[in-house]
């Protein structure tokens, strides 16, 4: 009697479990900027995001790559005339033309695209990232690193001048402010850290990137951060060869990676970067689709909700096994790249982490809130007051 | 001048063939093509096996996505379309003899100026605007195909090395001019787009093909006109069988290098065009060119399996496009990574192109042997004018 009603529960429970996770199920498609799976990037991380909706919430997940930019605009019509996903997520900005496009002919299937904007569709989230945040954490990094080093200067090389890299810029400097205010209070002293940027013109341009860093690092610059996309690749060149010019095999001087844990680029000499995290947007878009709290337009992820954050070791792992997945990195490579981060992390005083850490939980509990400038003016009065 | 052979250069065998023999060899060519598509299919089949994807689910997906339905036949005839062309560049050229790799570059310059002129239309009528935009890029390709022909004519520099030399030029002067000259300050990463004007309207809406497609036919028909009925046609093919044979017959064989390198860049500086103001949504130029892709070095495969024919580039080239429409629904449907797809692709190109490509081997064995075995009939400057 007891084990038939025992076996009945059970059963019960199962059909419960059942249904639960059938009411929980169902599918996404990514479609990828060029480049596809294997960039060590936002492909990577967005596929990352795929992954952890699959573990976490059950859904089954159809990644498709584009071999041109002109394949964008087929590859997300064809997704959505199967009416089989309950959204359909695109990696990167690239993708705002097509997916503009292809929302208003399907307006009943939910798209998100990340890192980019699409206006004025229902059926369009257009995932941001709080990226002035996470440029604080890493101002707070550098400057500390430069006060704990008796340096008195830290750099910034951004790309085209355009209002959103100004929110970097601003953001990175309110960090610096930050660090220094609390290294004088700390210290009783009464030390600055000079801010260094140069808006170099261009993204594609490694060449340009390496004479603004060189430039900064004769004017004494420790740490510069990079936000100019492949020209900053010539930020981590200056920095790395400056290094070993002196015989060191570790920084300082040190680079700062953005969007994606850029650390494995020069093993030793960046050890932080601060990550877009195109795995929660796209997460965040999958769960918004399924228990119905998905809305169009822009939204912003903020640090508090892990929509931007400075990378870890186990970011660097993560993506590294990614990547080992797709079939572009080897466990071997992947080891010694790690050690070569792991390196670089140690170069840095250990105040510099203690600080960013505090500052992240500042800016998690909204005690400290970071300036956003998105125009040149505002940019201005921003970089006159927080000398 | 329409009752010389058809095929002077390759098959002398057909000299006297009549109607009956000209439908032999096409059956022939045809099951040719049948056999060496099925090898290649097979081959592709046995490794999406062996790497654990079901062939028949990935090549009823290739189906359903290039052909299977309106919107898939349409995308299909999307990717033909630059294709098309960057094929009659090779192909023509090749006719003539020569290895023209540079579409690629002549792409890029097409849709650089189409650009360029395509922004600065607004407000023009279309039917004015387009053929305006049109011309523009295939003049500019034409006379980016110039040096190389040049080179060759003057200096006796390889085609093969001049035109891979301009085609890194095109790469580096378009960077220099999305990003600092026609950038577009709202979106760094490209150009302005063109005025809408000039934009092709799509043939079927939720598919990207636009009357682009028409230009590309048109074009390719007009080649073969050209090649196989007019009298210019004649001494192109002749230069390509033998530069002496074309000298003796009273005509000058510099002049058929220069108009072959011109009409091919004309075609390859139009592909441009047709990427820009015919294929939607961003009509405009990324500044990696991502938008070119690689139609221009495809348009080299296309030719081959097409056997450098005008009307046969169309069909490689709509083969060509089935590819790539197809490799969506490989994905979609099947779940093949586009790596595995890509190496699938290649091996069914490679068996298409094979049979071409032994011809070409084959006619250059020949011709090395001819030479050879009869040094004193064709003289000291024929010897080297064979080798140029």
């Amino acid at each position: 009697m007891r084990r038939s009603s025992l076996m009945v529960a059970v059963l019960l429970l199962a059909l419960l479990a059942g249904s639960l996770s059938a009411a929980a199920q169902g599918s996404l498609a990514i479609v990828f900027d060029v480049g596809g799976r294997g960039d060590l990037s936002f492909n990577d991380m967005g596929a990352l995001g795929g992954d952890r909706a699959q573990r976490e919430l059950g859904v089954t997940v159809r990644e498709v790559e584009s071999a041109t930019t002109a394949d964008f605009l087929p590859n997300l019509r064809a997704l959505a005339r199967t009416r089989q996903y309950d959204l359909i997520a695109g990696i990167g900005f690239l993708l705002q033309d097509a997916m503009a496009q292809v929302a208003a002919e399907f307006p009943n299937q939910k798209f998100a695209i990340m890192d980019g904007l699409v206006e004025g569709l229902p059926n369009v989230m257009s995932v941001s990232f709080a990226d002035h945040e996470g440029s604080a954490l890493m101002g707070a990094l550098a400057a500390t690193t430069a006060l704990e080093l008796g340096a008195d200067t830290v750099g910034i090389v951004l790309g085209i001048e355009i209002p959103i890299l100004l929110r970097f810029e601003i953001g990175y400097r309110a960090g610096v402010k930050w660090a220094v205010d609390r290294w004088n209070e700390m210290h009783g002293t009464n030390e600055s850290v000079k801010v260094l940027h140069v808006y170099t013109g261009a993204f594609d341009d490694p060449a340009r990137g390496k004479t603004a860093a060189e430039a900064m690092l004769g004017q004494g610059a420790v740490v510069i951060y990079q936000v100019a996309g492949a020209t900053g690749l010539g930020v981590f060149e200056a920095v790395e060869e400056f290094a070993r010019a002196q015989g060191k095999e570790v920084g300082p001087p040190f680079a700062i990676g953005v969007d994606s844990a850029q650390d494995y680029i020069a093993p030793g000499f960046i050890p932080v970067s601060m990550m877009k995290r195109i795995d929660t947007g796209v997460f965040t878009a999958i769960s918004r689709a399924l228990d119905g709290t998905f809305e169009g337009g822009a939204t912003l992820l903020t640090l508090a909700e892990g929509g931007v954050s400075a990378s870890t070791l186990e970011d660097n792992i993560e993506m590294m096994n990614a990547a080992i997945e797709a079939g572009t990195l080897t466990e071997a490579e992947r080891d010694e790249l790690l050690a070569g981060i792991q390196r670089a992390r140690e170069a840095v005083p250990a105040s510099a982490w203690e600080a960013l850490y505090t500052l992240d939980h500042l800016i998690r509990t909204g005690e400290f809130v970071v300036p956003q400038a998105l125009d040149a003016e505002t940019a201005e009065f921003y970089r006159e007051i927080l000398q | 001048m329409s009752q010389l052979p058809a095929e002077p250069a390759a098959r002398p065998k057909q000299k006297a063939a009549g109607a009956g023999h000209m439908l032999r060899g096409a059956l022939a060519s045809l099951v040719q093509v049948v056999l060496a598509a099925g090898i290649g299919l097979a081959i592709g089949a046995i490794m999406m096996n062996a790497t654990g994807y079901d062939w028949k689910e990935a090549y009823h997906a290739l189906w359903i996505g290039s052909f299977g339905d309106r919107w898939g036949l349409f995308d299909t005839l999307a990717d033909a379309t630059p294709l098309i062309l960057t094929g009659l560049t090779f192909g023509l050229c090749f006719r003539a003899g020569y290895f023209n790799i540079g579409a690629q570059g002549q792409m890029i310059i097409g849709a650089l100026v189409a650009v360029a002129v395509g922004s600065s239309l607004g407000g023009v009528p279309t039917l004015v605007a387009v053929p305006l935009v049109v011309l523009a890029a295939g003049i500019a390709g034409a006379i980016w195909s110039m040096p190389a022909a040049l080179l060759k004519v003057t200096r006796g520099v390889h085609e093969v090395i001049s035109t891979i030399m301009f085609n890194w030029i095109a790469i580096y002067l378009s960077g220099y001019l999305v990003f600092n000259v026609m950038n577009d300050p709202r979106s760094a990463e490209r150009t302005v787009r063109v005025a809408e004007n000039v934009r092709m309207s799509a043939l079927l809406p939720g598919a990207d093909a636009t009357s682009a497609l028409f230009i590309s036919v048109f074009i390719a028909v007009f080649f073969y006109w050209l090649l196989y009925h007019s009298p210019w046609g004649y001494e192109m093919r002749v230069a390509g069988f033998s530069h002496d044979a074309l000298r003796y017959a009273g005509a000058n064989p510099m002049w058929a290098v220069n108009v072959t390198f011109l009409l091919a860049g004309l075609a390859s500086g139009i592909a441009g065009a047709t990427q820009i103001i015919g294929r939607p949504p961003t009509y405009a130029l990324y500044g990696d060119l991502s938008n070119l892709g690689n139609f221009g070095f495809d348009g080299i495969a296309v030719a081959l399996i097409g056997r450098s024919h005008p009307l046969g580039t169309i069909l490689a080239a709509v083969f060509f496009g089935a590819l790539s429409t197809g490799a969506r629904m490989m994905q979609i449907i099947a779940g093949v990574p586009l790596d595995m797809i890509r190496v699938v692709h290649g091996v069914v190109i490679v068996a298409l192109a094979a049979p071409e490509l032994w011809s070409i081997l084959r006619r250059s064995i020949s011709r090395r042997v001819a030479s050879r075995t009869a040094p004193a009939a064709s003289g000291p400057a024929a010897g080297k004018g064979a080798q140029q």
